[in-house]
């Protein structure tokens, strides 16, 4: 028995050892002779098939330069980035979004490609756009697909309730939806909207711009104060007034992510709900049958802008393969590939010939109101800013829960996003 | 079986043909059984381990072509200062004890519980393990789910048994919220608690247990005068690891609660991970880590003394 | 005696009742996974969740297999966890020996790296490791692989087989050193047999740590052929936590099964009469 077990114990280090022998890795070959990688967020299904087609396609007309799809995902996607580059062995072709492009190029991890794009793609896609991947004068991305933020209503209740339906002619105003929004509350039953709020420092820093909020000063010397003013007060103030004046706005949604007011949305709790453009898949798969949505166009305060950001392609400063990545990256954006890619994430593209495409102009599933929202998309300062992320998540972060608990008040929360803000700001001075 | 008593050197029986030399280097066979851990240790904990700590002493910095000079202290003194460090220190500190006190009272009676000679004992022992199975990825998000103040299966069973009249915001409610995810580490770890236990528990003598039961001890004594004593070392190594585990866990509830609401759940690894992952700044991180490591060992060192002075007592 | 088999057979139901609760707090996520991966979307979005999904449906699960290599992933993991379990306990097998009976200073120094290497966040040991490994040709590889996972469960194994050790009566090895036996032999015979569940449970542990680690996969794997399980279940995640819970709950339980298997079979080979008698010393 005991002579047994030790054989075991034996033979089990000898089948280790086989095994480790047998699972034969890759060998060291030089990077340049290597596929091209592209690092895909993609995740929704039509979005991968999109782009692992699109790939199939680049590679059958260009053998020499091959790309190889490699399947990331959001919430990884700065780890597995930040080891990658640090390591010395990052993606070629790197698929983000404009805010986490600041930090990584002021770390020099991406590539200028400012030399490497055609006209034509320059051209096509707007500026407010190309400026929200333009860091110090260097282009470090191209943008792709972007996201205007909006309301979606329950279209049973505001035919019901009477109210007028805003149009992307004539939106409704902060101070209507204000209006609105008591109309469409049943105490104890209902409330009008159900604002997400959970991880809203983006998105509130993005609708602020309505009154000209911008959040930050950058200096000629690049000095970045944090400012929290009267216009960067308005739009915060104003949810807060809906959560704990009107009553109107749901307390129960000021912990949630952006979906997770859905649920309560679809059993008629909420007449709205605040999300993306993107929102309309998740109700379009999930909402019941019989359900009768609609989307509104985005809130205006002294006018329509909204901050944007956009999904973005980017090169790694370290690839050996620039000029080729940024042609797949110009190929991408190519105005037809754009309109498939954003059908697939049901997101907007920053190509000005694609949103003229009438997939994305037809009344079905109100591409048509997404589209006309892409107008009011400005490039908002905070993407500027390289210590924005740390900001966000140690200081505004916090106080917003805070603030949106009614645990603080407006001036409490100023204080604390402008002076432990501008601690942050001061670790960034230096490069 | 007590480490104490485990602990004094083998007495070198002079029949032995190699007796083992007890206070001094380990002889060459015992060496040898060394080895084969010991290169992939050096290879890759330790030099990385020594690579992170050196960084504590550094300024380093994420980026390409970015200087790096030696600080000596500057960091630690930092640190020192760094009244929010030392905040989510402390929840750290209640989370890492709370839940590893729970674990081990709950794995602890589950492992009572699967020792026994209880029919479909294999099955219930499969069961027990399931949270362990469970992939990481969907456990944060089976437990959002739980947790869903509107749509989720724990607001609408307590509201159906009546035990309360409103849904609770679980994860998102300032008092509630380490509470919460604090019930998710237990249900986490308690597998492996279990299992350490139940293979300490099978090696528990029998005949001492039938020895007290003859003697007339209860139930309750026999498992304090009998059980637990002899599942000291066990003990011992499960909680403290347990400890040192919990200090460390930051991805779970990073994935429920992002550390909100207002810092409420920002353990300092997740602290530390962000100082170096989404900040950049590698060298101060690294220097979170080591106080970390510090104060750590420092409350297991008493930890451990505390056990073993019980132990000889 | 009457009185005495009542009170039998009362701590018999409590025994069972207590073991019931524990059970469904342990399985309940398990149960609504299950429930969650048989539901439609529409279903998923009601405000009312039941556990019996109202309209089964296989579609997630049509969805999962359809769109991601699953089976390949999972064969992939498989191996993976198979050879670093067995790899670790392999290692730590001796060497916990070593550190249970020897005092020396290398007993000393292996003890505290273990607790270092664990409360150090290993976050920040990642960059260097993987340079390391990087030198060794062992990234994008599973080989690689397996043998960071082996290394990183190592302390815990080792950690716990030299506890196991120590509480074997030290008679059983003096009188097979008094019988000629070098220290390999002892260990191979006398050491080992009596540390099977102990060992069962190292064995459990590496295993079922390798085939749910994501992070060192996701680092380390750069080649999409030859990524692991819990990197192809994130691909069904987006950003803010959203992610398309259906095919990720179908493919999630892919994953806990062959686990439950394994623990279930490990369960029935270590019942316990392995050790029974030989370690009462």
């Amino acid at each position: 028995m005991r002579t047994r077990a030790a054989k075991r114990t034996r033979a089990t280090a000898a089948a280790a050892l086989g095994t480790v022998l047998l699972l034969s890795g890759c060998s060291g070959t030089d990077p340049a002779d290597e596929p091209m990688r592209y690092l895909s967020l993609a995740w929704q299904t039509q979005s991968v098939e999109a782009n692992k087609r699109l790939v199939e396609e680049w590679n059958e007309a260009n053998p020499d330069r091959p790309v190889q799809y490699v399947q990331g995902s959001w919430d990884n996607v700065n780890d597995q980035l930040v080891t990658a580059f640090e390591g010395g062995d990052p993606p070629d072709i790197i698929h983000n979004e404009s805010p986490a492009l600041t930090s990584f190029q002021y770390r020099n991890y991406l590539a200028d490609l400012s030399g490497d794009l055609p006209e034509s793609l320059r051209s096509d896609i707007k500026d407010e756009a190309w400026q929200t991947v333009t860091i110090d004068g260097e282009v470090v991305g191209v943008p792709l697909l972007q996201e205007p933020q909006v309301l979606i209503a329950n279209a049973d209740i505001l035919k019901e309730a009477g109210v007028r339906i805003p149009t992307s002619e004539k939106p409704w105003t902060w101070d209507e939806f204000a209006e609105i929004s008591k109309e469409l509350t049943v105490p104890g039953e209902r409330h009008a909207v159900a604002w997400p709020l959970d991880n809203a420092v983006n998105r509130m820093l993005n609708l602020s711009l309505n009154y000209g909020g911008t959040f930050f000063d950058i200096g000629a010397d690049h000095k970045v104060t944090v400012k929290v003013g009267d216009e960067e007060r308005e739009v915060v103030r104003r949810i807060h007034d809906q959560l704990y004046k009107d009553g109107t706005a749901a307390r129960a949604a000021v912990g949630m992510t952006a979906s997770d007011p859905l649920p309560g949305f679809y059993a008629g709790k909420y007449a709205m709900v605040q999300g993306g453009v993107y929102t309309r898949q998740q109700v379009t798969e999930q909402a019941p049958d019989g359900f009768e949505w609609v989307m509104l166009p985005p809130l205006v305060g002294d006018s329509a802008a909204q901050g944007a950001t956009s999904q973005t392609l980017s090169v790694a400063a370290e690839s050996p393969h620039r000029e080729d990545a940024a042609d797949f990256i110009s190929f991408l954006a190519e105005p037809e590939n754009q309109v498939d890619l954003a059908l697939g994430d049901w997101l907007l593209p920053t190509s000005q010939e694609a949103l003229k495409a009438p997939e994305l102009t037809t009344a079905k599933n109100q591409w048509d109101v997404a589209t006309a929202a892409s107008d009011n998309l400005e490039p908002a300062p905070y993407l500027q800013v390289a210590g924005f992320d740390e900001w966000k998540t140690r200081v505004a972060q916090p106080a917003l829960q805070e603030y949106f608990g009614n645990r603080i008040s407006i001036d409490e929360l100023a204080r604390r996003l402008e002076e432990d803000g501008n601690v942050v700001m001061a670790r960034y001075e230096t490069k | 079986m007590t480490l104490t008593e485990a602990s004094p050197p083998p007495t070198g029986r002079a029949a032995a043909p190699r007796p083992p030399r007890p206070r001094g280097g380990p002889d060459r066979s015992a060496l040898s059984l060394m080895i084969p851990a010991l290169v992939p240790v050096v290879l890759f904990s330790v030099a990385p381990l020594v690579y992170g700590i050196y960084l504590a002493f550094t300024d380093a910095r994420a980026g390409i072509g970015i200087e790096t000079s030696f600080v000596f202290f500057d960091n630690f003194a930092h640190l020192l200062a760094d009244g929010e460090f030392w905040l989510s220190f402390r929840i750290g500190l209640i989370w890492a004890v709370s839940v590893t006190a729970l674990q081990f009272a709950a794995g602890m009676g589950l492992a009572l519980l699967l020792n026994q000679d209880l029919r479909l004992r294999w099955l219930a022992r499969t069961l027990a393990m399931i949270p362990w199975a469970m992939p990481p990825v969907i456990i944060g998000l089976m437990w959002k789910l739980v947790y869903h103040p509107e749509a989720g299966i724990l607001n609408a069973t307590l509201m159906d048994l009546g035990i309360i009249s409103e849904n609770l915001d679980w994860l998102n409610d300032f008092a509630l919220a380490l509470p919460a995810i604090i019930a998710v580490g237990v249900w986490t770890g308690m597998p492996q608690t279990t299992i350490v236990l139940l293979a300490g528990l099978q090696n528990v003598s029998k005949e001492l247990h039938e020895a007290a039961e003859m003697d007339g001890a209860g139930v309750w004594r026999r498992f304090t005068q009998v059980t637990l004593p002899q599942l000291r070392t066990v003990i011992i190594a499960i909680t403290s690891l347990n400890f040192v585990w919990n200090m460390n866990e930051f991805a779970l509830v990073y994935v429920l609660t992002q550390g909100g609401p207002g810092g409420q759940t920002r353990l300092p690894m997740l602290y530390a991970y962000e100082e170096a992952f989404r900040y950049g700044f590698f060298g101060y991180a690294s220097a979170m880590g080591v106080a970390i490591v510090i104060v750590v060992l420092a409350v297991l060192g008493l930890y451990l003394r505390r056990q073993l002075k019980e132990a000889e007592a | 005696m009457a009185s005495m088999s009542v009170r039998r057979t009362a701590a018999r139901t409590g025994q069972y009742l207590a073991l019931l609760c524990y059970l469904v707090f342990l399985a309940a996520p398990l149960l609504w996974l299950v429930s969650t991966a048989l539901k439609t979307p529409q279903e998923m979005a009601r405000l009312d969740p039941t556990w019996i999904p109202l309209a089964p449906t296989l579609g997630n699960f049509a969805e999962a297999f359809g769109e991601q290599d699953l089976i390949g992933a999972a064969e992939r993991s498989l191996l993976v966890a198979l050879a670093s379990a067995v790899l670790t306990v392999a290692i730590a097998l001796p060497a916990s020996y070593v550190l249970a009976r020897y005092k020396s200073v290398l007993n000393r120094i292996a003890l505290g790296w273990v607790l270092v290497s664990q409360v150090f966040p290993f976050i920040l040991v990642i960059i260097a490791l993987f340079m390391i490994l990087r030198q060794f040709g062992l990234v994008n590889s599973l080989v690689g692989l397996v043998i960071v996972h082996a290394t990183f469960c190592l302390p815990f194994v080792l950690w716990m087989l030299q506890g196991y050790v120590r509480g074997i009566p030290r008679g059983l090895e003096e009188a097979a050193a008094v019988d000629g036996a070098g220290r390999w032999r002892t260990l191979a015979s006398v050491v080992a047999p009596l540390l099977a569940p102990g060992t069962a449970a190292a064995l459990m542990f590496a295993f079922i740590s390798s085939w749910n680690e994501f992070l060192f996969a996701l680092i380390l794997i750069k080649d999409p052929e030859i990524q692991t399980l819990p990197l192809v279940l994130v691909s069904f995640t987006g950003p803010e936590g959203v992610a398309r819970l259906g095919p990720l709950a179908a493919a999630s339980l892919l994953a806990t099964v062959p686990s439950l298997l394994f623990f279930a079979f490990i369960q029935r080979q270590f019942k316990g009469g392995l050790v029974d008698g030989a370690v009462k010393g």
